[in-house]
Formats: C-alpha cells, sequence, structure tokens
C-alpha cells in the first residue's frame, strides 16, 4: 500500500538545510532556538491528529503541555523521581485525561469543540495558579536537568538531540495512526461525517484514541520544556502556547506532522530575527504571521502537494467480499415527526432477501426519511426495525452498518483528499475486498485517481462501491439513477439486479419510473407518510391512488 | 448580609450592556464569515484608547465628553474593521475558516502591540459619557455613568435590532448570513454585507471599548479576556443568534458580580467555566438553540 | 643602565596606553526586560531606569547595551539571556522584576557567573544559594513588613481586608502581610484573591464591608489599585486604604480624581516624584524630558543598580566575575537610599509609606521604615 513520497525529499533537503544555518551559527542561542523548535514541533505534530486529521479545533493541546510540564515538575521535585520516568508520566498524565476529555468533547459539533476546550484549559490555568500545592503563580522551580546513563543533557547539542529524537518518535506514532487504511477511515470521518456511520465507521472510538495521542504528544513536549527551563509557571498553561501551536499546524498544513515540522522551524525563530525593534518586534511578528497565512492558506504541505502531488497508495490485488446473504429487513409502524408535520405515518413493509422493493413517493412524501430511520441517522421517533432476526431501532448507525446495513446516498459525501481506491477502503475489511467492490462498480482501472477528479456517475459509482464493500446483506440507495446516461442506467440495472440474485436485499429509492418499474420486484408508493399502495410494478402503476398522488404529474412532466 | 445590592445590579447591568455590545459585534462577523474573529477583543480595547486620545483634543470644560467622542470612535473603529475584513478576512475567503482565526490572531497580535509600543503600557481612564457624580436610587449612591452607560448601551442595542430587523439592508445581511450561496445567487452583493458586518462590528466594539474605558480603565493586555467573555457569551446565547449573545453577555455579567459578591471571584471564575462546559454536555446546541437547524 | 631605564620608561608607555585602551574598551549590559505583556509596565519603568543610567555613564567608562523583551514566560527570558550571554559576553545584566523569570534565569546566569541586577520583590530568587542575583528594592519581606505596620499602628486598623492580584506579585505580597499582620496579632477579616482580567471590584469591596472591615490592603498591579480607590470612594465606603508598591506609581494616581486619593497610602522603595532632595529631583526632571513619563521606584531602583555596576566598572571591575565580587563586598550610596549586600544579594533594606492629601496626584513621604530586615 505503500507509495514513495517524493516530498519527503524536499523536507530532507530543508532539514539539511536547518542544520547547516545551526551548524554556522553554532553557539548555545542558536542551539537553544533549534531546541525550541523541537519542543514545539512535538506537540504539534501531536496537535496535527486532533486539528488535522480529526477536523477538530481542540484549543487544550496548549493547556496538555503545560501539564506535561507540571507533572514532570511535581514528580522530579516534590516526589523525587528522576528525570527520564519524569518524561513518561508527562506523557501519561496528559494521555489519560486527555481520553477522559474525549469523551464528552467528541461529541460535540466544531465551534462547540472550540469553546468547551478553551474553557477546559481556562479551568486548568485558573487551578495552576490559585493551588499552593501547584506553586501558585511563581510555579515550580528547581526541575533538574535531563541526564541519561549519569550524562548531564542540561544544554546545548546533548539536549538538542534529546529533544530532536522526540520529534522522530512524535512523527513516528502520528505516521503510524494515520497511516494506511486508519488514514483513510480517519478522513472518511472528518470529510464525510455523515456518511461515515454508515459505512460502520464510529467517531466515538477514533477520538479518544486520537485525543489521548495527540495529548500524550504535547505532554512530552511541555516535559521536555520542563526539563529545558528548570522552571515550570502558569505561562505554559495561557493561551499564548495555543496560539503558537495552531499557527504551526495552519502554517505546516493540515493534518501533516513533517509540515508541522517546518512550520515550527519557521515560526519559532521568528520573533528573534526581529529583536533589534525591541518593544515593536511582536508587531513584525504578528505581520509575518499575517503573510504567513495569507500567502499559504493550505499550509506549507498544501503548498508543496501543489507542486509535488501525494502519491495513491498502491492498490493490492483483487479479492472478494463475502456477503452475510439471506437477511430480510422489516419495518413496523415507523413513523417521525418534525415539529407539526408529520413525515411518517406508521409505515410497514418487508424487504426479502434476493429482492429488490422500490419506494416511490413525490417530493417531500417520506422517502428519504424512512432511509434516515432505517439507516439509523435519524433515531428519533416511533416503529421497529428488524434486520433478520435483528431488532435495531435502538442501535447506532455504525453498529446497523457492521451487522450487514448499507445505504448509498443520494448526494455521496467523498472525500476530496483520498484516491478512489482509499475512499473504499475505508470501509472494507481488507483492501482486496476494496478492489472487489470496485471492480464490481468499473471503477478498478482509475483505483488510484484521486476522488475529487471523478465526475458525477462516477462519483455515485464509487458510493455504490463504498457501501458494497462492507459486505452488506441489505443495501439502502436513494435515487441511484439520478444524472446518469441512458447506457449508464443500463449498466446499473443489471448490477443491481446481480446484487439481489446472490441474495441481497435492496431498497431502492426513485423518482425514474422507467428506470425502476422494470427492476423492482415489488413497490410500494408512501404519500404524506403512509404507504398508500404496495404490490408488483404494474399493479401499483394502475393504483388509481398512486396516479392522482404521484404518478400522473410525473407523466405529464 | 449584602448592603449594596442596588449598586451590584446597576454595576452588573452597565457591565452586562458593554459585555452585550462586544458580543454583539462579534455574533455579527460570525454570521458573515462563518469565522471567529479573534482579534475582537483587541478592537474593544483599541476602541477605549480612541476615546482616550479623541477626548484629549477636547477642552477642559467639555461637557458630556464621552457622548461628544462617541460617534468618532464609532467610526474609526468601523474603519478599523473594514481593514480588518480587507486584510485578514478577504484573502482568506476560500481558505479553511481555521485560517481566519490565525490571521486575527496575528491582527490582534499586531494591535496589541502596536498599542503598547506607540503608547505605552501605562492603563488609562476614557471619557465619561456625561461627566462624573452620582445620584441617589432607592437609597443607593449610584454613578450616573453608569446610568448613563446603560442607557447609551441600550439604545444602541435597538438600533441594531431596528436595523437588523426592518430594514432592506438588515435583511439582505441575514439571508446572507444563513446561506451566502443562496444569497449571491438571487443577486445580494455578499461583498457589501460582509464589509459592512465588520464595520458594525468594529463599530460596537469601539462604543463597548469608550464605555469600558471610562468605568474600568483601559490598557494594553486588556483583549483577551474580551474576547472570551465575548466567545462564552455567544455560545450561551446560541450560534449564530445575534439577541442569543447580548442575553448571554448580561448572564455573564450577573452571574459573575452576583457570586463574587457573595463567595469569591475565584470561585466566580471556576463556576463560569465548568458551568459553560455543563451546559454544551446538557444542550449542545447552547441555552437558547442555534440560529438554524444544520441540513443532513 | 639609562638604555635599560629607557626600555622599562617605552615598557611602562605600553603597558599604561594597553591597560588605558582596555579601559576605553566598552563593556556590555545588556538590558532584558518584560516590555509587552501584562507586567509591561514595571518592565518599562525598569527599561527606562537602566537606558538613562546606561547613556550617562561615569567618565572613563565606556558602555554598550541592547534591550531585549521577555515578554510573559521563563522560556522567552531563558532565550533572551542565552543570546546576550553568547553574543554580548556581558559583565552584568540588568534582569527582569518577574520573579518566576528570575527562578528560571538565576541557575544559568550563575553557571556563567555573570551578575543579574534586579527590582523584583520575589523573595525567593535570593535564596536559592547563587551568588549572582543582585535585588535593587526591598523583598516582600522588607516591604510587606512596613505596609502592615503602618496601618495597625499609625491608623489603628484592627480589621483589615486584603485584596490581592492573582499573580506572583499579589501572591508572594499576600503571604507576607499575612504573616507580619499576624505578627502583630491581627486576622485579616477578608482575603480576596482576584484575578487581573476582572473588571468590577465593587463585589470584592462589598463583601469587605460586609466582613467589618476597618482597613483595606491591597496588593494589586496598578489599574486595579487604580480601580479599587476610585470604587470604595464611590461607595463611600470611608475606610483608610493602603495600598502595595502599584499606588505610588504616577501612571497609577493619574487614573483617578485627586479627592479620590484622599487618605490613601502606599508602601514603596522610594517616591522620585515626592522626593525634595535635589539629586532626586534632577533625576525625576531627566527621566520626564527622555522619556515622556514620570519615574517610579522601579525605574530608580534599576537606575541605582546599573549605576551601581558602572561605579564598579570604573572602579577596575572588567570582568562578570570581579562586578560580581564589587557588588557583593561594597555599599553604594544610591538616589533612593544606601544599598549593600546581606550576603545573598538583597541590597536594599528599607521602605517608605507615601499618602496622598486629596488635592494632588504627587503624594507625600510620611514615614520611613530603614533596614527592616536589620541590614545598614
Amino acid at each position: 500500500m505503500r507509495a514513495i513520497d517524493r516530498r519527503g525529499w524536499v523536507y530532507a533537503l530543508m532539514a539539511l538545510l536547518g542544520f547547516a544555518a545551526l551548524a554556522a551559527a553554532g553557539d548555545g542561542y542558536a542551539l537553544r532556538i533549534a531546541t525550541l523548535v523541537g519542543i514545539y514541533a512535538i506537540a504539534a505534530i501531536g496537535f496535527q491528529l486532533v486539528f488535522g486529521h480529526l477536523g477538530l479545533l481542540a484549543l487544550s493541546q496548549g493547556a496538555f503541555f503545560g501539564i506535561g510540564a507540571y507533572a514532570l515538575a511535581l514528580a522530579t521535585v516534590e516526589l523525587g523521581v528522576t528525570p527520564l520516568p519524569g518524561l513518561l508520566i508527562a506523557v501519561l498524565v496528559p494521555a489519560l485525561l486527555g481520553a477522559l476529555v474525549a469523551l464528552p468533547v467528541a461529541r460535540l459539533e466544531s465551534h462547540y469543540v472550540a469553546l468547551a476546550t478553551l474553557g477546559l484549559a481556562q479551568l486548568a490555568l485558573l487551578l495552576a495558579t490559585n493551588l499552593e500545592v501547584l506553586g501558585g503563580a511563581n510555579g515550580v522551580y528547581g526541575v533538574p536537568p535531563l541526564t541519561v546513563l549519569g550524562v548531564n543533557l542540561a544544554e546545548g547539542w546533548p539536549m538538542l538531540v534529546a529533544v530532536w529524537l522526540g520529534v522522530a518518535l512524535a512523527l513516528a506514532l502520528g505516521g503510524w495512526a494515520t497511516a494506511g487504511r486508519r488514514g483513510a477511515r480517519l478522513t472518511t470521518l472528518r470529510d464525510a461525517p455523515l456518511a461515515a456511520p454508515a459505512l460502520g465507521l464510529d467517531p466515538m472510538g477514533y477520538r479518544v484514541g486520537m485525543f489521548a495521542l495527540a495529548a500524550g504528544t504535547a505532554g512530552l513536549g511541555g516535559g521536555l520544556q520542563a526539563l529545558d527551563l528548570g522552571v515550570v509557571s502558569p505561562a505554559v498553561l495561557r493561551f499564548d502556547v495555543m496560539v503558537t501551536l495552531l499557527a504551526i499546524a495552519v502554517v505546516g498544513g493540515r493534518g501533516s506532522g513533517l509540515g508541522a515540522v517546518a512550520a515550527a522551524a519557521l515560526l519559532v525563530p521568528l520573533p528573534e530575527l526581529f529583536r533589534g525593534f525591541e518593544s515593536g518586534y511582536l508587531i513584525v511578528y504578528g505581520g509575518a504571521m499575517l503573510a504567513a497565512i495569507v500567502l499559504l492558506p493550505r499550509g506549507l504541505d498544501g503548498a508543496l502537494a501543489r507542486m509535488v502531488p501525494r502519491p495513491a497508495p498502491i492498490p493490492p490485488r483483487q479479492g472478494t467480499v463475502p456477503p452475510r446473504l439471506g437477511v430480510a429487513l422489516r419495518v413496523e409502524g415507523l413513523s417521525r415527526r418534525f415539529g407539526g408535520v408529520v413525515a411518517l405515518d406508521g409505515v410497514s413493509f418487508t424487504v426479502p432477501s434476493g429482492r429488490i422493493v422500490g419506494l416511490i413517493g413525490a417530493n417531500g412524501s417520506g422517502k428519504t426519511t424512512a432511509l434516515n430511520r432505517i439507516s439509523g441517522l435519524d433515531r428519533v421517533g416511533g416503529g421497529e426495525m428488524w434486520l433478520g432476526k435483528t431488532r435495531i431501532d435502538t442501535l447506532s448507525p455504525a453498529r446497523r452498518a457492521r451487522l450487514g446495513l448499507a445505504r448509498g446516498f443520494q448526494h455521496p459525501e467523498i472525500p476530496a483528499d483520498l484516491s478512489v481506491f482509499e475512499v473504499v477502503v475505508a470501509a472494507a475489511p481488507s483492501g482486496e475486498a476494496a478492489m472487489a467492490a470496485l471492480d464490481r462498480t468499473g471503477l478498478i482501472d482509475r483505483a488510484r485517481e484521486p476522488a475529487a477528479s471523478l465526475g458525477p456517475a462516477a462519483r455515485r459509482g464509487l458510493d455504490l462501491a463504498r457501501a458494497l464493500a462492507t459486505g452488506p446483506s441489505v443495501l439502502l440507495l436513494d435515487e441511484p439513477a439520478a444524472g446518469l446516461t441512458a447506457e449508464e442506467r443500463d449498466r446499473l440495472s443489471s448490477l443491481l439486479r446481480r446484487l439481489a440474485r446472490e441474495g441481497r436485499a435492496l431498497l431502492v429509492v426513485e423518482h425514474s419510473m422507467d428506470f425502476l418499474l422494470p427492476l423492482a420486484d415489488r413497490i410500494i408508493c408512501l404519500d404524506a407518510g403512509r404507504v398508500i399502495a404496495e404490490g408488483t410494478a404494474d399493479t401499483v402503476a394502475a393504483d388509481p391512488a398512486v396516479r392522482t398522488a404521484y404518478l400522473g404529474r410525473e407523466v405529464v412532466s | 448580609m449584602i448592603e449594596a445590592i442596588p449598586q451590584l445590579l446597576v454595576n452588573a447591568l452597565a457591565l452586562g450592556s458593554t459585555y452585550a455590545l462586544a458580543a454583539l459585534g462579534f455574533v455579527l462577523v460570525i454570521n458573515a464569515v462563518g469565522a471567529v474573529n479573534f482579534a475582537h477583543g483587541e478592537l474593544v480595547m483599541l476602541g477605549g484608547f480612541v476615546a482616550v486620545g479623541l477626548a484629549a483634543t477636547l477642552p477642559e470644560t467639555a461637557v458630556l465628553p464621552g457622548l461628544i467622542v462617541l460617534p468618532g470612535v464609532m467610526l474609526a473603529l468601523a474603519a478599523v474593521g473594514l481593514v480588518l475584513a480587507l486584510i485578514g478576512y478577504a484573502p482568506l475567503r476560500r481558505a479553511p475558516p481555521v485560517s481566519v482565526f490565525i490571521s486575527t490572531i496575528a491582527i490582534g497580535l499586531i494591535i496589541q502591540h502596536a498599542v503598547t509600543a506607540g503608547i505605552g503600557p501605562e492603563p488609562r481612564v476614557g471619557p465619561p459619557l456625561i461627566g462624573t457624580g452620582s445620584v441617589e436610587l432607592f437609597g443607593a449612591v449610584i454613578a450616573r455613568q453608569q446610568l448613563a452607560t446603560i442607557a447609551v448601551a441600550g439604545l444602541l442595542l435597538v438600533a441594531v435590532h431596528a436595523l437588523l430587523k426592518h430594514t432592506r439592508f438588515g435583511r439582505r445581511l441575514r439571508a446572507a448570513a444563513q446561506d451566502p450561496v443562496m444569497a449571491r445567487a438571487i443577486g445580494i452583493p455578499v461583498v457589501l454585507t460582509t464589509a459592512a458586518s465588520f464595520a458594525m462590528a468594529g463599530a460596537l466594539a469601539g462604543a463597548a471599548g469608550l464605555m469600558l474605558s471610562n468605568q474600568y480603565f483601559v490598557a494594553p493586555t486588556d483583549g483577551a479576556v474580551l474576547m472570551l467573555k465575548a466567545y462564552v457569551a455567544t455560545v450561551i446565547g446560541g450560534w449564530g443568534r445575534v439577541w442569543g449573545a447580548a442575553l448571554g453577555a448580561f448572564a455573564i455579567a450577573a452571574f459573575e458580580t452576583v457570586v463574587a459578591a457573595s463567595v469569591s471571584y475565584l470561585v466566580a471564575e471556576v463556576l463560569l467555566y465548568v458551568g459553560v462546559l455543563a451546559l454544551l454536555m446538557l444542550r449542545p446546541r447552547g441555552l437558547f438553540g442555534e440560529a438554524e437547524g444544520r441540513r443532513a | 643602565m639609562s638604555r635599560l631605564f629607557h626600555t622599562l620608561v617605552a615598557a611602562l608607555v605600553v603597558m599604561v596606553t594597553a591597560m588605558a585602551a582596555r579601559a576605553a574598551e566598552p563593556v556590555s549590559i545588556p538590558v532584558l526586560v518584560p516590555i509587552t505583556g501584562f507586567l509591561a509596565l514595571e518592565g518599562t519603568a525598569q527599561r527606562n531606569g537602566a537606558v538613562l543610567a546606561l547613556d550617562t555613564p561615569p567618565a572613563g567608562v565606556s558602555v554598550t547595551y541592547e534591550v531585549s523583551d521577555t515578554a510573559t514566560s521563563p522560556e522567552v527570558a531563558v532565550t533572551a539571556l542565552r543570546r546576550a550571554l553568547d553574543r554580548f559576553d556581558p559583565v552584568a545584566i540588568a534582569a527582569p522584576i518577574f520573579g518566576t523569570q528570575m527562578l528560571a534565569m538565576a541557575p544559568i546566569a550563575n553557571r556563567a557567573g555573570v551578575p543579574l541586577i534586579t527590582v523584583s520583590g520575589t523573595a525567593k530568587i535570593t535564596e536559592l544559594g547563587h551568588d549572582v542575583v543582585f535585588r535593587f528594592f526591598p523583598t516582600d519581606a522588607v516591604v510587606k513588613v512596613a505596609q502592615a505596620r503602618y496601618a495597625v499602628r499609625e491608623l489603628g486598623v484592627k480589621r483589615p481586608a486584603i485584596l490581592y492580584q492573582t499573580t506572583a506579585y499579589g501572591q508572594s505580597g499576600h503571604g507576607h502581610l499575612v504573616r507580619t499582620l499576624a505578627e502583630l496579632g491581627i486576622a485579616p477579616v477578608l482575603e480576596e484573591a482576584i484575578d487581573p482580567g476582572i473588571k468590577d471590584l465593587l463585589p470584592a469591596l462589598e463583601r469587605a464591608r460586609a466582613a467589618g472591615a476597618d482597613g483595606l490592603l491591597l496588593q494589586l498591579h496598578s489599574g486595579p489599585t487604580a480601580l479599587a480607590v476610585r470604587q470604595a470612594h464611590g461607595l463611600g465606603l470611608g475606610l483608610p486604604i493602603v495600598a502595595g508598591s502599584a499606588m505610588h506609581q504616577p501612571s497609577t494616581a493619574a487614573l483617578l480624581d485627586p479627592a479620590a486619593l484622599k487618605g490613601v497610602c502606599a508602601e514603596t522603595a522610594s517616591a522620585p516624584i515626592a522626593d525634595a532632595r535635589p539629586a532626586v529631583k534632577a533625576f525625576a526632571v531627566a527621566f520626564e524630558a527622555r522619556f515622556g513619563t514620570k519615574p517610579d521606584a522601579f525605574a530608580l531602583g534599576q537606575y541605582d543598580g546599573v549605576r551601581m555596576v558602572l561605579a564598579a566598572v570604573a572602579g577596575g571591575a572588567r570582568t562578570a566575575g570581579a562586578v560580581r565580587d564589587w557588588l557583593a563586598a561594597n555599599r553604594y550610596e544610591g538616589l533612593a537610599m544606601s544599598y549593600v549586600s546581606d550576603g545573598t544579594g538583597n541590597m536594599a533594606h528599607d521602605a517608605i509609606i507615601v499618602c496622598y492629601d486629596g488635592n494632588s496626584r504627587v503624594p507625600r513621604i510620611v514615614k520611613r521604615y530603614d533596614a527592616v530586615d536589620g541590614i545598614r
């Protein structure tokens, strides 16, 4: 699955230049700046996991940096722990807190995540400033320097090397956490938040894990800073640290660990360059930060990706998706109200395995609402839903998907940054299964293309492939034929027939009658949330109520 | 036990009304561009310093010095708001919203440190709206400035309400906030409504800054706290709800005053953040709900 | 014989010129102080005091300096120190008033043997066993004793309320106030911690009144001190107020109507604008002419400290180590007071109390507490 990323060479060149500049300056001041670059880079690499990969603006990363620093300082000064195990404590305490914070916070939507995490950071600052056990406003001083096997790494080159080993560790951890199928799943959760649960992806687990990892990484940075300075004060918990990390992450490019390192090397020494301006240097620094974000709105890594595109992973050979066949979908008395409007009113039907059931009705008759209720995206309202012998109406959408219920969307959310293969593998049990699904929808030759380059018809094919890759026994499709050419419709029809013949149950919502009527074994017609007709295509099409409610108008238009 | 209840209430109301002006500007920008303006606190602070500077040009004997300079301060800060939109938002309107976070943080840094370097780090006192002195009300001594602050802020809030609710411009502004793509499609000049939102945010921040600078002085480092207050008020009030933000601001001021007067400042501050977190857990869309339902 | 004599004379001339040249060679005294952030007011006073001293060195001394901001975190301060040590080879450094920054800087300066000249009041910075920290402002252990004694003994306060800031300055001052009050047999009726971001101080004043306080002891920064004084006046509390050194700063009084200042007192090390001595007056005039603001005790303390370093250089101390030893061993008659080390680098031992009469923003010196820590 790995392809050689030529951007690595660009970063290597940057690292070489940075090292040359450092060796040329060579004094303790230059080494100290380079050490600070490493310390902030570590915390920023961690921040990329939540901010970049989860897409959550968690403004608690700066606080976790500070908590790591405090944990190390208190462990070494108050408990007499030596610095090296102290660093472990500096990682574990914030990691644990990060996981705890993630449980409630990860349920929130974007801007509320920002304020909730900012509030937590403010609380940490208030406690550190006011609690005497934490040293109050003066903080904790007398933190011993880092010693490894009796060698003192307090300053200069030894400390620099120790810190940059930490950078390498953070990069490796971040890379591991976001590589391959897991990376594709994270991107899907971030860029396709509605589709992801329907594909069996549960955000909570990922969010808790990533929060913990990010917080632990921040703690490592903070612990190293405490060792480097010898004191820890509430200054490490102030919003300034968070601003630095956020600026590094954004200027580095969303999600990119190496980009964060490059941005740290750019932004951390920046104020030092303007020291000559005395109190005006932060004005110039602000100006430089503004210029950086205006000139590089997608960050260093984003700009680099334009010049040297990220190579798509090389897909494996094709395998098979083992379907769970022979399970029927049954709904009974499904109902849903929006305010005073009744969207579904006691809808009951069955979709047997091996059959295609068409769901028709005018706009607003409740078709998509029914799909949302069945797939679990909408969990409000009454009625029972059964997948075979399992009652599913209390289960999360991700659980339903894992039981074999898959869904295609009318307007599929496709993560733009992924290749076609990656979009599908995010939902598949294996790379081979993903290739099998792509093969069925005729996209296998385009597996390495960027998903963003697909046309509308191919996007729907990709959405269907993604749904198939989960190995479903029941497939819900929302207007799969909309916008397709006659030829594409024919291909879709025969694919759907094959899928049913193999033993799947298909529920298809569709407006286009000349597509649906020949395809479906049975048709259900909804009007104002009620089933007004059910039967074979011919009987339903001939039903006068259906003709009045729906078909008549369709024929006229 | 507490004797000064009338004074405390008036103080909370005065403080709340200035917070409300600040929060109102904050939420107008959120609605216009969907991004948080992190320089908003700095705009309030700058408004205070502009008020100090303009008042210094008045003769010593001037009556109503604050009221005289108020239009000037609002105009100046409206211009600053426009400049902010021009350099902090316009180049980034197609970039991810979080870029605007960074650009406004950078502009906030520039404003704060330009004030420190250019004017000095000393706290300053702004002009009183209607001169000094106090009046007896309900047996309590109330500063006239407090009453004037409540009156002026109240008038400004009503004026903004009228502007948003009853003018064509206001309807366009709200339409553009709800759905910029649709607004553009039906011919609303989104560039203009965006610019107007930033200018109004600046003007309201200026008014808030003026009133705060007289009552509580103004120092270059004041921005961060004010920005946080506006942020919390916006969330309490429901993201994107203009009047929710104003109500949220009053709620914060009343809460802080009451708890600080009966227990302590530390408890008030801790409880405020704990309360906000609890609120987010229990009502993830704010106390008064969000401006519009998210579309699936 | 005469040739030998000539050779010796020539050698002597060469040596003397070399020494003279060496004497004229400038020494470096970088100024590292917080000129941005929440301590910018105090840090700028420090900066200006140091710069005034460095711009007018004694005859025969040539000095170079650069001002660097230490902002609000130990990290920035340590970076600035590293830069000063590595790039300027300093004989001494004017160092930040911010105690936390000093705690981080002291061990590094100690290793380099370079003296740090500061006006920080944080007691701990001279208690770490380093011999490079020299403090030209009385510690909280001195000024807080003066503040508490004045309130209790001169004003008869028996039930004081203490309002203090949740910063190093406020917490350290609060601790020393409570200790001194306990020695005087007094227990405060209210001890309220106040974040610098708090706007309205009325709730605290109301609680002081509800607690039955008969006097206010303030340990707040400039703006909040002025606010407390004004709101107490507006509320008609009528309580005597003895404030911390922030009150004596001219920028604090500038925020207030003189009438609101009636009966307000403050501790400080010196009060340059209130001092009638000609040398101090001349300093105040020169300071205002140069910087456009009035000097406070922090500016004067830093000025005196840097002047003492320059005196050491003029007295032949040409290296950091020599300056350090000179500062530790000698007494120096500064403008504010007479400075001598107590053995740990505390140079200042006197405090004064100033009070405002309600007609002017310039206070009067009403009481001197000399040698509070027993060092003369």
